[in-house]
This record gives C-alpha cells, sequence and structure tokens, in this order.
C-alpha cells in the first residue's frame, strides 16, 4: 500500500470507476474538477504529487485506479510522475508523451510543423553569439521565449540589438543549462489580443479572446477574457494543434496576424479556465470529467477485448 | 623585506608584479587564493605586505579582511576592496566626496524599479552591483527591454541580482578614459576606444594613451581617495557636454594594455607602492 498518498477525496463512488487525479496546489480548477466527478457519482483519491514518493519498481497504484487525471502545475513533476505510473500500466489523462511535447516549446513546434498546423518562424541556437548572429539576420523585433515555462514568465520581446545582447547574456550567465537553449520567434503584432481555445478530446469546447494592452497577453498576466465565435478555421486549426502534440485536454493559443492568419503559438497540457468562465458560458470542468471518464470507458472496452 | 601574491591564476599582470619584485631584490611569495586556509585571529606569518590579486571580488574580500584583522598590511585595504568592489556603495563614496558621477537609482523590486526607469527615461544602463569586464551590463532603451531584463535578474539571479542599480546612459564620444591612481598619484591613463558603449578592453576596447590633464588628475585622485585610496583604476565618461563623471572604481585593475600606450611600469608602481605601505605599517 502506499500510505499517506491520499489526500482528501470522495469517500464514495466504492462502485465502478475510480480515479486518481494528481494535484498540486488546489486552484479554483481543481475544485471544480472534483465537483464534477462527485456529480458523475465517480470516486477519486486526490493525489498530492507533493507528497509523493514513488517506487519505480512496483506498481501498487495500477490496481487502484481506472485512470489519473494529472492536474499538476509543475511541468517537471508532472512529467516524472506520469512518465512512472504509465511504466506501472496505468492510463493518464494527459499523457507523459503529450506532456513532454507541450511543456517544452521546442518539440511543440516542432510537433506543429510535422503535422503542418502554421505556427510562427522559429530559429533554436545554442550560444549567446550564435542566436545573436540569427537575430541580426532574421531583424528586430524578435520574440525570446524560455524552452519551458507557463503564464507569461520570462518572455522577451527584443527591439534591438543592446537589448539582445543584455537578454541573452543574462540567460547564459544567470539561468541554467535550458536557458541556453535560445528559443528565438518572429513578433507577430497581434491586433490587441490572441485566441485561446480548449480542446477536449475531438471536441473544441471553447474559444476566447485574451485581450491585453501588452504584447503579453496571458490572463495570469492581466489579459481579458472575452468570448470569441468559434469559426471553422478556428476549430479546425484547435483539433489539428491538439491532434500533432498527441492529444487529450489542451488549450491551444492562437494568433492573429495582420494579414489574416491564423498561426498556432502554444499548446498547454494543463490549462487553467478560471479566466475563460468569466466569458463563456460552458460547464468547462464538466466537458473534462465527461471526457476522462469516457477514456476509462473505451479503455475497459479495450481490456476486456483483448 | 617579504612580500605575498594572493591570486587565483598567475595573469601577464601578476607576472609584471612577480619581475618588478624580483628587479627590486624583494623576496615575494605567490599565495593560491585556491589553496590557503585562514583562521579568524592567527592569520598568516612570513609576510611584510600582501599585495591582493585575487580574480573573485569575494575572495579578494574577505582574505583582505582576515588578513587585516591580523595586523598583515594588504594592497588594496580591506576598506579600498569593500568599496570599489561593490558598485552601490563606489556611487555613494563618490557622492560623499563630491566627486561627480553618473545620476543613479536604486530599487528593490522589478515593479518599483520599472517604475525609477520611466521616470528616468530611457536609455538608461542597469548594472550588477559586482562583477567585472563589463558582465551583465545592460543598455535599456524600452519599457519592452526593462520588463525582460529586470525579470531575468529577478528572476535567474541569486538574491543581489534584485538591488537593481540602474544609472543613466552618458553618451560617449566613442571612449572613455581609465586612469590608474597609486598612492595618491595619478600615473597614467588610457582611452578605451569601442564603437560598442561597453569600451572595457576585455570586451574588445582599444587602448591609447591618454594625455592626464589637470582635470582628469584632479577627479581621478578625487575618485581614488574617496574610495580610501590605494592602488585603483578609475573610469572616467566624458560627458558630450564636456564634464567628467567617474563611472567605477577597479581595486584588482588588469592593466596589461596600458603599458604600451602609455610607456609606464604600471606594475613597477603598485609594487614600489606595496613596499612603502609595508614600511609604513610594519607586518609581523
Amino acid at each position: 500500500m502506499y500510505r499517506g498518498l491520499r489526500f482528501g477525496g470522495s469517500g464514495y463512488g466504492t462502485g465502478k470507476v475510480r480515479l486518481g487525479v494528481l494535484c498540486s496546489r488546489i486552484r479554483l480548477e481543481e475544485k471544480l474538477i472534483f465537483r464534477a466527478l462527485e456529480a458523475r457519482g465517480v470516486g477519486y483519491d486526490r493525489l498530492d504529487e507533493g507528497h509523493l514518493a514513488l517506487r519505480l519498481q512496483a506498481g501498487g497504484l495500477a490496481q487502484e485506479y481506472d485512470l489519473v487525471w494529472c492536474r499538476a502545475i509543475s511541468h517537471t513533476r508532472a512529467l516524472y510522475a506520469l512518465t512512472i505510473l504509465e511504466g506501472w500500466g496505468l492510463r493518464m489523462v494527459n499523457s507523459s508523451q503529450v506532456v513532454h511535447t507541450c511543456g517544452d516549446k521546442v518539440l511543440t513546434t516542432l510537433a506543429l510543423l510535422r503535422h503542418n498546423v502554421p505556427t510562427l518562424r522559429t530559429v533554436v541556437a545554442f550560444s549567446a553569439e550564435a542566436a545573436l548572429e540569427v537575430i541580426e539576420d532574421v531583424g528586430y523585433p524578435v520574440v525570446l521565449k524560455p524552452a519551458t515555462g507557463s503564464w507569461g514568465r520570462l518572455l522577451s520581446k527584443v527591439n534591438d540589438r543592446d537589448t539582445a545582447e543584455a537578454v541573452l547574456g543574462h540567460k547564459a550567465t544567470l539561468g541554467g543549462p535550458l536557458h541556453s537553449v535560445f528559443y528565438i520567434q518572429e513578433y507577430v503584432d497581434k491586433p490587441g489580443w490572441d485566441i485561446r481555445t480548449l480542446v477536449v478530446g475531438d471536441e473544441v469546447v471553447y474559444a476566447m479572446y485574451r485581450r491585453s494592452a501588452h504584447w503579453i497577453t496571458n490572463t495570469a498576466r492581466g489579459g481579458e477574457p472575452l468570448l470569441c465565435p468559434l469559426t471553422p478555421e478556428i476549430e479546425e486549426l484547435s483539433l489539428a494543434a491538439a491532434q500533432a502534440v498527441g492529444g487529450g485536454i489542451l488549450a491551444v493559443d492562437l494568433m492573429e496576424t495582420a494579414d489574416g492568419r491564423l498561426l498556432v503559438n502554444e499548446v498547454n497540457h494543463t490549462p487553467e479556465f478560471h479566466g475563460a468562465m468569466q466569458a463563456v458560458d460552458v460547464d468547462i470542468a464538466g466537458k473534462m470529467a465527461d471526457y476522462v471518464l469516457q477514456m476509462v470507458v473505451i479503455m475497459n472496452c479495450v481490456h476486456h477485448n483483448a | 623585506m617579504r612580500v605575498g601574491v594572493l591570486c587565483s591564476r598567475v595573469r601577464v599582470e601578476e607576472k609584471l608584479i612577480f619581475d618588478a619584485l624580483r628587479d627590486r631584490g624583494v623576496d615575494a611569495e605567490r599565495i593560491d587564493d585556491d589553496t590557503i586556509t585562514l583562521g579568524l585571529v592567527e592569520g598568516i606569518n612570513g609576510y611584510d605586505v600582501v599585495l591582493v590579486r585575487c580574480l573573485s571580488h569575494a575572495r579578494a574580500l574577505y582574505a583582505s579582511k582576515l588578513l587585516d584583522v591580523s595586523g598583515l598590511p594588504t594592497v588594496n585595504s580591506c576598506d579600498v576592496i569593500a568599496t570599489s568592489g561593490d558598485k552601490l556603495l563606489t556611487s555613494l563614496a563618490l557622492a560623499k566626496h563630491g566627486v561627480p558621477t553618473p545620476r543613479t537609482r536604486v530599487a528593490f523590486s522589478t515593479r518599483s524599479a520599472l517604475e525609477a526607469i520611466e521616470q528616468m527615461g530611457y536609455p538608461v544602463v542597469l548594472k550588477p552591483l559586482n562583477g567585472s569586464w563589463g558582465r551583465l551590463l545592460a543598455k535599456i532603451n524600452d519599457r519592452d527591454a526593462a520588463e525582460t531584463i529586470l525579470e531575468h535578474k529577478h528572476t535567474l539571479g541569486g538574491y543581489l541580482h534584485s538591488i537593481f542599480y540602474i544609472q543613466e546612459y552618458v553618451e560617449k564620444p566613442g571612449r572613455d578614459i581609465r586612469s590608474f591612481v597609486v598612492g595618491g598619484q595619478v600615473i597614467a591613463a588610457i582611452y578605451r576606444h569601442a564603437p560598442h558603449w561597453i569600451t572595457n578592453t576585455a570586451r574588445g576596447g582599444e587602448a591609447t594613451a591618454c594625455p592626464i590633464t589637470p582635470e582628469i588628475e584632479q577627479i581621478s585622485r578625487a575618485a581614488a581617495k574617496a574610495v580610501g585610496g590605494g592602488a585603483v583604476a578609475v573610469d572616467i565618461l566624458e560627458a558630450l557636454d564636456g564634464r567628467l563623471l567617474v563611472a567605477e572604481v577597479n581595486h584588482t585593475p588588469e592593466f596589461r594594455n596600458s603599458i604600451e600606450p602609455t610607456g609606464v611600469d604600471i606594475a613597477g608602481c603598485i609594487v614600489d607602492y606595496a613596499l612603502e605601505v609595508a614600511a609604513m605599517e610594519p607586518g609581523r
């Protein structure tokens, strides 16, 4: 048994389906997810990643859960936890492969390109000198992003050579080795907003604008969520982007260029949605819960037929 | 007379210092800052003075402090090293002694730093409090740059990188001045020419002789005095309106590129000064 692993949970649903929900802090999103599971009579345990100690050899949890739903905040922790749990034979939403790809901007961009999803022109360089050269070549402004990271953190809009030198110098000197993988992207002059969609399985649950006077539009950075009509183009691109990274529960960031093209910017593997709730009238947690339960059913069918 | 030279690597400068000591018939010994250990009271014996030439400011600071406590004079003194090794303390010392220096503000959070920068107007220069060779100097030309550099310092740097030292950007005539002040005398000065706003010779700035005008002499001596004297290099900016401003003072200057253009035996001057210090303050 894995003592100390469970922290709360529904305490009922001893019947058919039992889920583990891998969490860090319990944000509004997780509260709504728990509520949605309870409303569906699904038993679940809250697995606190801060308290996890996973034996790599043994798969004790494999028998206890039909599926583990990952809502952990730290990308690194989530990735390792998912990989270990999958090794035990547990089914995960999202899969470790999806988290691996989405958590790394280089891998995301590569996946999008491989699936012909329109995305931004991007260059990767491995030294400050090579990065400066390519930035001068591409021309200003450009955007520098850390390969991993969320909430718009450490994004740099670089408008001139002085800034390029300073940003590259600070990354190379102060950052760890990952910060010397320089991810350099064209700057898309957005019309004061970008679009975030939520893909759950093969459905686009909503689209919203994130309006901001700042070029960083993340709602965590003050971007204002507004309802965005779900056009066929947005729908198609969102599904393609989600498919490209492996599918699941995913938030897709799109931006519109001055000449009206839509580009996929990033795909997020553990979307927050409290911002979206101000703009869209959908039971987001419910949609997610239904998808997760559907995965359990599909998996069990596969299991029984095997 | 026995002189210790506390150093990390023996660069050209340290080699020249050893040569100058030998030329003067002085018994000299290299003390390696990688291997030395120092007690709190006993210090080290057998030297009349120690020349501190560590690469690391932190090592220079604490080693000189420990030697000082044990009564052994050092060049530079621990007070000079403490002040000139920290840009904020240097600015304070310069301001206190009425030495003209660029306008400077200090902030402790990214938000207050951004506010200060917006108030000062662009461009500004952000500098780490410690550091040499022009490393991590940032010329900030707009708000986008300010936001991201402040965030990088705060997120990636240690806590000292969140002491934001913000200075007006002084437009230079393609060069600045570095003068060497040893024992209160200005012994040499060079121009450092560079197309880049960072003129350090370590960053490719080219050195030529600079005549020691009365203005340069006066401001250099005043700057050295402000940080406590010793053997230091003073970095001077020539504002386009003709004013001279002291940007920083260096306690362990490299000088290999300054010898040929000036024809001055800088190592010899430093050694002579160290021997004077030893004679004034007989060691143990």
